[in-house]
């Protein structure tokens, strides 16, 4: 056995005097974390009430009509949420219609594919999508997308499939660039990251020797990827793709840039339109503290909270979900 | 040295070999991991493969399916006939050669789904059956490995339910289902209990009557049990190859002697 040093033989004076001042550190770092620990649920605590105490008197002004009218008039004080609220889930939706296969693609090919020096790269590239902040995506949005769409995308959509009875009738209308459509593709561009990602941890996760189980049989990467790596991590994926849809619900100012806001509800998804985080920002500077405007921006403030808690919700089940397995 | 000693009772001329490997070299990136084998797999035989860890006969195995064609950086030089053609040559269709020469892991590897899919999986890859030819298919196949009756209520049940030993005896069953000629085992039972193991051994004798077998043990006394003919590795070399009897009582090399005394390994 290996001789111990004299210095922390137990019962060693230095030794004592050490674990005094280690009580009293542990004591005084004890009391911070626990601080720390609560003010989070003060933090919490003061956010729900605010929003709620606030928008107090919209809901009872308008009840549960609330949540089904698309009012906004501000002379004659009649508001609603519904159109935000139309225009904050189709957004997300179309959000999710692009991010998901595409940032699926591009976690396969960096797994699956890439040479392993320029998957690093594209992997901190990914990285670095993540971390731009969204007034700059709302400024090349409204710069590069907004134009293109208007220009080429729109008008050769419109043309193509504006008159396919039933999808058609998402695709007419005037061909502003700013719109639903261009706030969610805005949004795809800023979720896609954070989905691809979570996809890319789990698909590394998997144990090659399950992989290789499929090959074995002949199985081609794609047959792979999607009978076995797929099933094996769906839990997880689903669980990235509520992560993004959390961040695209709240998501405001690359938003408001491109998405026209307009209070109308339609069909068309290149008609402009609003979302609740959008109106809230831009509406918020001009209201009148004590106003009833106010109070409903305060209650819009509430139903995306609830709704983006239980997307968080989700996303966290079903992550705890994948890894369990 | 390193002269290979070929049995001349089993040997390549006497019988037609299900697979043949000639001059084969094999390089993970610089490192240089199988010298020089030349080695037969008979048909309808177990060929053991032994020799200590890192020696090489796992890679060897991996060769003979084109597994490590999903690495980069692995390469492989020489011949390996199998049907008359060298399973090496870059033009040939790796789905289909594995769906010919199967894959059985150490470690139990049963897919994330239902007993009945993980053996339909690989049917499904390469023939189309009707729903009544597959389940017989399945049934069969689980039949012949002697699963069925442990099986046969639950066969929509998830695969990871069944124990270690009952889940190994689904990926044979897995593997023999695509109707493959070779069998490659990498340590099949290394992770079993020795009941488990034991009807794992069974189960290769009753196969090789129907598939050529290659199987890559640790353990010396399974492969005296189970293989007809053995090979020793060491150091990326083939020492040495002879029927189990000779192999475990008179070994040729001083390699193999010092091995199977268990004086190094």
């Amino acid at each position: 056995m290996m001789e111990l040093p004299s210095t922390i033989t137990p019962g060693d004076g230095a030794a004592m005097d050490r674990s005094a001042r280690g009580r009293l550190g542990d004591l005084v770092f004890g009391m911070i974390a626990r601080l720390a620990g609560w003010f989070i649920l003060l933090v919490m605590a003061g956010i729900v009430i605010v929003l709620v105490s606030g928008g107090w008197r919209a809901f009872s002004t308008f009840g549960p009509g609330f949540f089904t009218s698309t009012a906004w008039n501000p002379i004659s004080n009649h508001f609603g949420a519904a159109t935000s609220i139309f225009g904050t889930l189709v957004t997300t939706l179309i959000a999710l219609v692009f991010a998901v296969p595409f940032a699926f693609g591009v976690a396969f090919w960096l797994v699956e594919m890439a040479p392993p020096a320029l998957a690093r790269f594209i992997e901190t590239a990914v990285q670095l999508l993540a971390a731009v902040p969204s007034i700059i995506f709302g400024m090349w949005g409204f710069f590069i997308v907004v134009p293109f769409m208007a220009h080429y995308i729109e008008p050769t959509v419109t043309r193509y499939l504006g008159h396919v009875p039933g999808i058609g009738l998402l695709f007419r209308g005037a061909p502003y660039g700013t719109g639903l459509l261009s706030g969610g593709l805005i949004l795809a561009i800023m979720i896609t990251p954070f989905i691809c990602s979570v996809m890319t941890d789990v698909f590394v996760s998997i144990p090659a020797v399950l992989k290789e189980s499929a090959f074995g049989l002949g199985a081609t990467r794609w047959e792979v990827m999607r009978q076995v790596v797929l099933p094996w991590s769906r839990q997880a994926v689903m669980g990235g793709i509520m992560l993004g849809t959390g961040r695209a619900l709240g998501e405001t100012m690359a938003v408001t840039f491109v998405i026209g806001n307009s209070n109308r509800m339609g069909w068309s998804l290149f008609a402009p339109g609003n979302t609740i985080a959008s109106l809230i920002a831009l509406e918020f500077p001009e209201s009148a503290a004590g106003s009833l405007k106010l109070s409903v921006l305060l209650a819009l403030g509430a139903i995306l909270m609830i709704i983006s808690f239980i997307t968080l919700a989700c996303s966290r089940i079903f992550l705890q979900r994948g890894t369990a397995n | 040295m390193n002269k290979i000693i070929m049995d001349d009772t089993t040997g390549r001329d006497t019988l037609q070999p299900a697979l043949a490997i000639r001059n084969l070299n094999f390089w993970y990136g610089s490192n240089h991991a199988l010298k020089d084998i030349s080695l037969d797999f008979p048909i309808h035989q177990v060929t053991g493969m032994i020799g200590p860890s890192g020696c090489g006969k796992s890679t060897l195995l991996r060769i003979l399916n084109r597994m490590y064609d999903l690495y980069p950086g692995q390469r492989a030089t020489g011949e390996v006939l199998f049907d008359e053609r060298n399973i090496l040559s870059p033009g040939l269709d790796v789905n289909v050669l594995r769906s010919r020469i199967g894959m059985v892991f150490q470690k139990p590897t049963p897919f994330p789904m239902s007993i009945y899919d993980n053996i339909a999986f690989g049917v499904r890859l390469h023939e189309r059956l009707s729903r009544t030819e597959m389940d017989q298919r399945v049934e069969g196949v689980l039949r012949r490995v002697a699963l069925w009756n442990e099986v046969k209520d639950r066969l929509n049940a998830s695969a990871a339910a069944l124990s270690g030993g009952q889940q190994q005896r689904l990926c044979i069953a897995r593997t023999i289902a695509t109707r493959p000629e070779v069998i490659l085992l990498d340590e099949p039972t290394s992770a079993l209990d020795p009941i488990s193991t034991a009807r794992i051994e069974e189960l290769l004798d009753e196969l090789k009557q129907e598939f050529s077998i290659a199987i890559v043990t640790h353990n010396l006394q399974q492969a005296a049990r189970c293989a007809d003919r053995v090979a020793f590795f060491y150091m990326g070399e083939l020492v040495e190859v002879d029927t189990a009897d000779k192999m475990f009582t008179a070994p040729h090399a001083k390699r193999t002697q010092d091995y199977i005394t268990g004086r190094f390994g």
